[in-house]
């Protein structure tokens, strides 16, 4: 087994073979990224080879300080927020229904409670402007005046859209939650 | 503070379980990418260290070999029609649209050019018969020399001079002088530049253009069309019988100036006003402007007066040093400023008595009525107040003045105060205040 620096080396030298080590390796990480940025599998591959091509050919661009899987989430983010602008005109924003805002009888979501396959499922459901916001505030830990750079919008664009896509989220995962109790109840 | 945990608990359920969630991807995903960086490592010619290179470079000098073993066998024929074709796409094309050629080799090309080089060279000595051998010669020194001679916009030498001019010393020196297959139909413009490229390669052989602004194609002749400004470094890679040769030429995109106006004042009355315009234009040095009445101007910020009210397109028109230009046309100019209300500050009521308040302008030449000139307006309410305050006079129709009487009687003179507001007929509101002295006779 290659250390990352190996890989690393090899896929400057343009070496097939680091290459496919460095996919084999990083590849499930990085399109858990994507999907995180997509709304569909399809779609997450599609950002996921983007980035992978970004990242062979430009891995010289890696300064060697700093973690290698932060350069490569960089990267992949950075892919998803070009496809993202590329893809803008074929989206529609937010239906209606949407807005209606959700009174919060949640007090807390537990962590065990939904699956990664659940919150990827709800994340993917979010209209792409809110997603691609609560992504890179909640989960990359962005700052909204970063993702207002980003992104080319205003820092209150940023903040209503984050706190938007809240709402939204907590009115799925409320739902999703009800669901779930039914179906478990019903079982026992 | 309830909503503040909340939140962070929704934000740190998806970090927690999604932070680094790892996703199994398509088992076809690695062979598509991998598939992928073949294309794109191969399409790149950078002529550092990868496999694909090397064959490329091994490929071609297999055909090198082979290309000096059948010129030493009798093929010429097929020689004159690789290198006559170029001539006769030039001539066609040069009175055409492809006027403003442009010097296109360069250095870097030269040096890739290597390859065809070394065969010319090897190719020409190596002719026994001297008359033919003179007359390949000569005839690949006409397309050569027809490409420099372009280049230099010397576009009316005729072709037969430049036969004469060849003599065997200049030959070895006119191939040597890499002659660009590129012809563009400009090498500058502004954005967006549309640029129809031409090779000049042999219909046989695979072209292969960059852009230089990422967009490659394979087309012999293609059409690309630059939307941002900049220097584009063009390249054309040709593949002849296994030869690879490189040409490329640079296209100059300039910038684009922006043009931008406003209005003064906001709300002009026309033709009362006399209307300024504020240039706002960017990376502009000409201005033309076009008030929509048939009167252009050409100064930075000029100043107008329209001659009667009416609905005006105004141009403007800002172009840059290079010549590049942008327009932006405010239609309808001054839609919203047909329509005003103005009051007068003094009047002089009629000491015979109140006379109801209705007035034409033509009754009211002797300003004994209080009343507004107006134009466009649909709802109307005025107030008059006293000093102390006291409500003397309401109006909600714009024809009914104040006649300066109260209650029968004639007010004091002195200073009343008057509001007024309502709406005119494209639906913008007003609301004044102001004060109208009362005079006597």
């Amino acid at each position: 087994m290659m250390s990352d620096q190996q890989i690393i080396e090899g896929c400057a030298k343009h070496q097939r073979k680091a290459q496919q080590l460095l996919y084999d390796k990083y590849s499930r990480f990085l399109l858990g990224v994507c999907l995180r940025y997509a709304s569909d599998k399809a779609e997450a591959e599609d950002i996921l080879q983007d980035s992978f091509l970004k990242i062979f050919f430009n891995i010289k661009d890696y300064s060697g300080t700093g973690s290698f899987i932060g350069w490569l989430r960089k990267v992949a983010v950075n892919t998803a927020i070009t496809h993202y602008h590329k893809n803008l005109k074929f989206r529609y924003h937010i239906e209606i229904e949407e807005f209606v805002s959700v009174e919060t009888g949640i007090s807390s979501f537990e962590e065990d409670f939904f699956t990664s396959d659940e919150l990827f499922m709800v994340l993917n459901d979010l209209p792409a402007g809110y997603r691609l916001v609560f992504n890179l505030y909640a989960v990359e830990g962005y700052k909204h005046k970063e993702i207002a750079e980003m992104l080319g919008i205003d820092t209150n664009t940023s903040k209503s859209q984050y706190s938007r896509a809240k709402a939204v989220l907590r009115g799925k995962l409320e739902k999703l939650r009800t669901l779930k109790s039914n179906y478990s109840a019903g079982n026992v | 503070m309830e909503d503040f945990r909340d939140d962070k608990e929704l934000s740190d359920l998806f970090r927690q379980k999604l932070g680094n969630a790892e996703v199994m991807p398509s088992p076809s995903m690695s062979s598509n990418l991998m598939r992928k960086v073949g294309m794109r490592e191969f399409l790149r010619f950078n002529p550092t260290r990868f496999n694909i290179w090397y064959a490329g470079a091994a490929v071609a000098a297999a055909g090198t070999t082979l290309a000096v073993i059948l010129t030493l066998s009798p093929d010429k024929q097929i020689k004159e029609i690789q290198v006559n074709q170029p001539v006769e796409i030039n001539q066609g094309s040069v009175d055409n649209d492809f006027t403003k050629e442009i010097p296109a080799p360069s250095a870097p090309s030269e040096e890739k050019v290597r390859l065809p080089e070394s065969v010319k060279n090897i190719d020409n000595p190596a002719v026994p018969e001297p008359s033919s051998g003179q007359k390949s010669a000569a005839v690949s020194s006409v397309s050569g020399n027809n490409q420099t001679a372009e280049a230099q916009r010397v576009n009316s030498l005729p072709a037969t001079s430049v036969f004469n001019e060849a003599p065997d010393n200049n030959k070895l020196r006119n191939n040597s002088i890499s002659r660009s297959l590129i012809e563009t139909s400009g090498t500058e413009g502004c954005p967006p530049l549309k640029v129809i490229f031409r090779s000049l390669a042999g219909a046989a052989d695979s072209c292969l253009w960059h852009f230089g602004d990422g967009g490659y194609s394979s087309l012999k002749n293609p059409v690309w069309i630059y939307d941002d400004p900049g220097e584009y470094k063009v390249s054309l890679q040709v593949i002849s019988s296994g030869i690879k040769s490189v040409y490329s030429t640079v296209i100059v995109v300039h910038p684009k100036p922006l043009a931008k106006f406003e209005i003064a004042p906001e709300n002009a009355v026309l033709p009362r006003d006399e209307i300024s315009f504020r240039n706002y234009s960017e990376g502009a040095v000409r201005y033309r402007w076009n008030f929509g009445d048939d009167i252009t101007s050409e100064l930075y910020e000029p100043r107008h007066s329209y001659r009667k009210y009416g609905n005006y397109n105004v141009q403007l028109v800002a172009t840059s040093e290079v010549g590049c230009s942008d327009s932006v046309v405010i239609y309808n100019a001054f839609s919203s400023s047909g329509n005003y209300i103005e009051f007068p500050n003094a009047f002089i009521p009629n000491p015979t008595g109140p006379s109801g308040g209705y007035y034409s302008p033509k009754s009211d030449e002797a300003s004994q009525i209080f009343h507004p000139v107006f134009s466009g307006v649909t709802e109307y309410k005025l107030r008059i107040f006293s000093k102390r305050g006291i409500l003397i006079f309401e109006s909600n129709d714009v024809n009914y003045g104040w006649d300066g009487y109260y209650k029968g009687q004639t007010c004091d003179p002195g200073v009343y105060v008057w509001k007024v507001s309502g709406k005119f007929i494209n639906n913008g509101q007003f609301t004044k205040v102001g004060d109208v002295t009362l005079l006597k006779n």
